[in-house]
């Protein structure tokens, strides 16, 4: 059945397949109302084929490819193919039946017709900034489980769904607005690609949409060939508000021809929203591989099959249900480091050192003074980006995982009662090196009404690290004006009038400080990002 | 006798476009490029095109100028060493940004660098909020103290960006009091003045690039007008600007972030010219060049004009017209990736080495080799004959890529070109799909040295039926200069929600806005007959963050008016996203005004009908590859110099000129129109 395409028709079509998973993510973007979609561009779009393999995935966030991995089995396992008709949308977000790594992040899926069959789907996934202030031992607190299931039923929206759930979201207009934008999106790739079927026929598409997944295993395999064979190991600590202390977390890389086997060590799951499933690993994993064996390989199903993931089931690495998982995010930047710092003794010069380890997080949750509707405002904030063996790190910026906009003070202070006083670089937050770690960053907010406040983070009791003998970046925390009552598990309240800071980690060095030239470190202590003292201690400058 | 002059400098040629205004005569001249200070090369250029058609210095009744001075200093990073005052806490913004790494996977990824060093970013304090209220009033001490620093650190350059500026502009205002007292030599400006729009990073940061230019383009233009007074021309120069439109050279030098896309505009704003003249409205542009290539879409006979763009890694808030660039063009370099894919560019060869075909040594194929293999590029000289090409190294280079794919030779070329097609198309895919225009409906307008070569095949791609290529694809751009207003844009944000109470608050900011275009206006010289203004309210449902432009319809706002922008912004959002949400209330955003002056522009004559029979034009026949025909097939090939208006040549054919070469592919026709631009047809 299968037909030989030549490799240039694949790249055509290759090409038309980034074109339409782009578009759909550019209208979700315009469309939308929620500010984490259209100003922080917190979501992802994507085309799969039948079998549930990624064909094109737009670039916005790497972390969403987990629950894009995820969700069509579900779908398949629930509804027979033959009941699936043209204009069937469905809607889902559940980590352990719903294909999505936390509860925030809706994913819909609409399955593209030609000739009365089902040929591709068209996927998008948006985190809706709702199921605030809820609990996290479980996944039972963290907000309506959604499995996959019909949101419109051949076209007709299917208003009692929709009201169920828009009766357990704190911002019911936003989510209403935002499934729109999601809808549009959809609609659009939908079309495009049964206009590319029509143009190059279904069997020439969907032969080429197979050959560039073979084409993303083979540059996989090329890649992994580079890395000298043998047995890598590293480990971390890892912290966060929700916890007290530190856990433990290792993995050990087999890299042997042309495969690569990963596998994680980590505690047992936690009553705490910290939890990874299987698809976020594996999301984590096929990043960080990514970044190091070729970072113009396809995002594509087919970089996946070099690579062996296992974790212990039941692990915080590979939980189990119901653990909790809203806050998965900093403990996959950790996975990523991990593989970095463990293949740093194969290839130094193909990784960085430790980036801030974390997504630094705060939302904000309260009653709108003038309207009484509830209002939910959530935002990351980036930090320290690794040092380059080569380079310095970057300063204030996403890392990894995620790439998510900030929003501007005009924006937010518009849209909510919130001041916000400072957004800055942390001064000596970036690792000593012979090449410098980027420097982390501090957002400090004022409450100009009472609310409460969830805050996260990591890397709170351990710094990140630096590589070669570069040093360690500075640490995140959290600092308030006086009179704020102590938070519990990353959770309180602000008065009106009170202060936050949210400080984020910086990134650790690279190479002997004694390495950097004279010049570089005058230049740090003329910018301030190193004070003269400090620098004489860690440069002898 | 009047000649009007038109110069577009680009990287490595300076063309000028010469038209005499009482007989319709128009010349071109080339002479190279001097990119050390581009002015001499453009004086040259003037000196040898005017003397060439036999005309004083005095008969030259117009000047204007497209420049890449602004927006190569800005590549280059080659502005002047400048200093930010800012509000206290917000120093960083400017490095910050928007906090995303300019891609996700690659570890060795870099941000632009910032263009202001942090020991000159300097806070003082003030704080106003959204509404216009102060919390802290300016420090005027601390904004003294700051310019004594900034001059002591003998920065040339001082932008003031204060949150809320475009709120509340009076602290910057009394920044720049403060700036103007104590270092009045320095070139200064506020965002207020630059870009009075909200989101505070895009502001600051469109206030620092025009700042860091400001010098530079002020150097430039005072060397440039004193070289072409010295030359005798009394004329006043233009220069064109990002929209399009040309202002004169003292706004230029105030406001040079609104030239960094000079370069592209003006192509844009001739092809506009063009397809006036020949009757069709809609346009799509295609400006292929060496290392690059240039789209836009014009609906109507009108360029969407962007009120914001990245331009090289700089977010940049000025009316630009909406062209997309792609890094692929004629010297764009073919290989085969580790995964077994052929792929093509963004690496050009450049003017040096060049393609293979070339022989200047270079061993990897370019996109140029290629069409030389296919021999749909003349296989023996390009450039009129003046260069010698030679075909054997272009294929052997391209059959060492044919073995990597296991393909023949012949199909390798001509996969090098349809990867290139699948580019671009992706390109205009962009500019059209993307905001709600079907391709199908356009004319593709094909022009720089590479266009027309590679357009039939684009069409298409796009399912586009007809394609122009101008009488002159190679300097459409110079002639654009010719045929384009003076404009200047005028915008102020002021979030209003779409009630009939919103009729006043809409009066009163186009009042300030059509009171700052008439002072332009006089600026400018404009008689009062000449002088055209368009407004229009950037709109979206409160809680978007996107607005989409609505025109505003002539007259005093009235309760008619809002709802005419009510049922526009429906529309348009229909159009863009699939979807109205009448539940939702609209908000008025930012409101706009264009404000447009005529000016005598070339006007060319229609030639009459010379009859169907092109063969007066053919000089020859060679065999060009064509997989639509099955191989190679005997091509036609005509003299672009000597067809005239009505003549038809049926594809396949090849037509030769200078500086470009069209094919005509099977089943397509090709028709002389009467001022001569060529119209390629399906059948």
């Amino acid at each position: 059945m299968d037909i030989a395409v030549d490799p240039i028709t694949v790249e055509v079509i290759g090409s038309s397949f980034a074109s339409i998973a782009e578009e759909m993510g550019e209208a979700l973007v315009r469309a939308s109302y929620s500010t984490n979609i259209k100003e922080r561009r917190d979501c992802s779009t994507a085309l799969f084929d039948t079998a549930g393999n990624t064909l094109c995935q737009a670039e916005h966030i790497p972390m969403h490819l987990g629950s894009f991995i995820g969700l069509l089995p579900h779908i398949l396992k629930r509804h027979p193919v033959e009941e699936m008709r043209p204009g069937d949308v469905f809607c889902g977000n559940d980590a352990y039946e719903g294909g999505g790594t936390h509860l925030p992040d809706i994913v819909l899926a609409e399955p593209v017709f030609v000739d009365g069959a089902i040929v591709a789907w068209a996927v998008n996934l948006a985190h809706h900034a709702d199921f605030a202030d809820r609990g996290h031992a479980h996944i039972y607190q963290e907000g309506l489980r959604i499995p996959p299931i019909r949101l419109y039923r051949a076209g007709e929206l299917q208003k009692d769904v929709l009201e169920l759930i828009l009766l357990n979201c704190q911002v019911p207009r936003e989510r209403l607005s935002d499934l729109r934008a999601q809808m549009a999106a959809n609609r659009l790739g939908v079309e495009r690609l049964q206009s590319l079927c029509a143009k190059y026929g279904t069997a020439t598409v969907l032969a080429a949409g197979r050959a560039l997944q073979d084409y993303a295993e083979r540059k996989m395999r090329a890649g992994i060939a580079t890395i000298p064979d043998g047995v890598y190991r590293a480990e971390d600590w890892f912290d966060s508000p929700e916890i007290t202390g530190q856990m433990q977390v290792s993995c050990e890389i087999t890299v042997a021809g042309e495969e690569m086997k990963l596998h994680f060590e980590g505690p047992p799951q936690v009553r705490a929203g910290l939890n990874l499933v299987y698809t976020a690993l594996v999301s984590a994993v096929y990043y960080a591989v990514k970044t190091v064996v070729d970072p113009t390989i396809l995002p594509n199903a087919g970089l996946a099959r070099p690579l062996t993931v296992t974790a212990p089931e039941g692990s915080i690495l590979n939980a189990s249900h119901p653990a909790a998982v809203n806050g998965r995010l900093s403990m996959c930047q950790r996975v990523v480091d991990l593989v970095h710092r463990a293949l740093a003794e194969a290839v130094p010069d193909r990784v960085i050192a430790a980036c801030n380890g974390a997504c630094a997080s705060a939302t904000f949750i309260g009653t709108h003074p003038k309207t009484g509707d509830l209002w939910v405002y959530l935002e990351t904030i980036g930090g320290g980006y690794g040092a380059r063996h080569n380079k310095d790190g970057l300063d204030g910026v996403h890392v990894h995982l995620t790439n998510t906009s900030n929003l501007p003070a005009e924006a937010l202070e518009l849209e909510y009662p919130l001041t916000l006083l400072r957004y800055e670089l942390v001064d000596g937050s970036g690792g000593a090196g012979t090449h410098r770690g980027g420097m982390g960053l501090r957002r400090v907010y004022r409450a100009e009404a009472d609310c409460r406040l969830r805050i996260d983070g990591s890397r709170l009791r351990s710094a990140p690290w630096g590589l070669q003998g570069g040093l360690p970046g500075g640490m995140g925390g959290f600092t308030f004006s006086d009179g704020v009552e102590p938070f519990s598990l990353g959770q309180g309240a602000l008065k009106k009038g009170q202060i936050v800071a949210v400080i984020t980690p910086g990134s650790g060095g690279f190479g002997l400080p004694s390495g950097r030239p004279k010049d570089q470190v005058a230049r740090d202590i003329a910018e301030g990002s190193i004070t003269a003292t400090a620098a004489a201690e860690v440069y002898g400058a | 006798m009047v000649w009007r002059i038109g110069v577009d400098s680009g990287g490595t040629f300076t063309d000028v476009c010469l038209f005499e205004v009482e007989t319709g005569r128009v010349e071109v001249w080339k002479v190279p490029s001097t990119p050390d200070d581009p002015s001499r090369g453009i004086a040259q250029g003037i000196a040898e095109g005017i003397a060439r058609v036999g005309a004083a210095p005095g008969d030259v009744g117009y000047f204007g100028h497209g420049t890449t001075v602004a927006t190569n200093a800005l590549i280059q990073h080659k502005g002047v060493k400048t200093g930010l005052i800012t509000t206290d806490g917000f120093r960083d913004l400017l490095e910050i940004g928007r906090q995303k790494r300019p891609d996700l996977y690659d570890l060795q990824t870099e941000k632009p660098p910032t263009l202001v060093s942090r020991d000159l970013r300097l806070e003082v304090p003030e704080r106003v909020h959204h509404d216009g209220t102060v919390e802290t009033p300016l420090d005027e001490a601390a904004v003294r103290e700051a310019v004594r620093t900034l001059k002591a650190a003998d920065v040339k350059a001082v932008a003031v960006c204060f949150l809320y500026g475009f709120v509340r502009p009076d602290h910057e205002a009394a920044a720049m009091r403060i700036v103007a007292e104590e270092f009045p030599e320095v070139f200064a400006c506020a965002s207020h003045q630059v870009a009075p729009e909200f989101r505070e990073f895009e502001r600051l940061s469109t206030a620092v690039v025009n700042a860091y230019l400001g010098p530079v383009m002020q150097g430039y233009i005072t060397r440039l007008a004193a070289r072409v007074k010295d030359l005798g021309v009394t004329a006043t120069p233009h220069l064109t600007q990002s929209n399009g439109g040309v202002i004169g050279f003292d706004a230029a030098a105030r406001l040079p972030v609104r030239t960094v896309l000079s370069g592209p505009s003006t192509g844009v704003v001739g092809a506009q010219a063009i397809g006036k003249l020949a009757g069709i409205p809609g346009l799509i542009t295609f400006d292929m060049g060496g290392t690059s290539t240039d789209v836009a879409l014009l609906a109507n006979g009108e360029c969407r004009l962007a009120s914001e763009a990245m331009v090289h890694g700089y977010p940049i808030k000025a009316p630009m017209l909406d062209i997309h660039t792609v890094g692929a063009g004629g010297g764009s370099i073919a290989y085969v990736d580790s995964g077994g894919l052929l792929k093509v560019g963004p690496r050009s060869a450049g003017a040096h080495p060049g393609p293979v075909c070339y022989d200047l040594g270079a061993t990897e194929p370019t996109v140029t080799d290629a069409n030389v293999v296919l021999q749909t590029l003349n296989p023996e000289y390009l450039l009129g004959g003046r260069m010698k090409v030679n075909q054997g190294l272009a294929r052997a280079a391209i059959g060492r890529l044919a073995e990597k794919l296991g393909m023949g030779v012949m199909e390798t070329a001509q996969g090098i070109l349809s990867v290139v097609t699948a580019n671009m198309a992706k390109a205009i895919r962009v500019i059209s799909v993307q905001r709600g225009h079907d391709p199908r409906d356009y004319t593709l307008v094909a022009f720089g040295g590479a266009g027309p070569v590679h357009a039939a095949r684009l069409a298409r791609e796009l399912d586009i039926t007809r394609i122009m290529v101008p009488r002159n694809p190679g300097i459409l751009c110079a002639m654009g200069l010719l045929l384009t207003d003076l404009r200047a844009d005028f915008a102020s944000t002021r979030l209003t929600l779409l009630e009939p109470a919103a009729g006043a608050a809409t009066e009163a900011a186009f009042a300030d806005l059509a009171a700052q275009a008439d002072a332009w206006f006089a600026e400018e010289h404009i008689p009062a007959a000449d002088r055209r203004i368009t407004r229009t309210v950037d709109m979206r449902y409160a809680g978007q963050n996107y607005e989409l432009p609505i025109a505003l319809p002539e007259g005093p706002v009235t309760q008619a008016s809002l709802d005419a922008l009510a049922e526009g912004f429906a529309a348009a959002h229909r159009r863009m996203y699939g979807f109205v949400a009448e539940e939702e209330p609209v908000q008025l955003v930012t409101f706009r005004i264009e404000a447009a002056g005529s000016v005598e522009k070339a006007e060319f004559k229609p030639r009459s009908d010379a009859g169907p029979d092109a063969s007066a034009a053919l000089i020859g026949s060679r065999e060009v590859w064509l997989p639509e025909a099955g191989g190679f097939v005997a091509c036609p090939v005509y003299d672009r110099e000597k067809l005239d208006a009505g003549n038809e040549i049926a594809g396949p054919a090849i037509v030769e000129q200078m500086d470009a070469t069209t094919v005509i592919l099977p089943n397509q026709r090709a028709k002389v129109e009467p001022y001569l631009n060529l119209i390629v047809e399906s059948v």
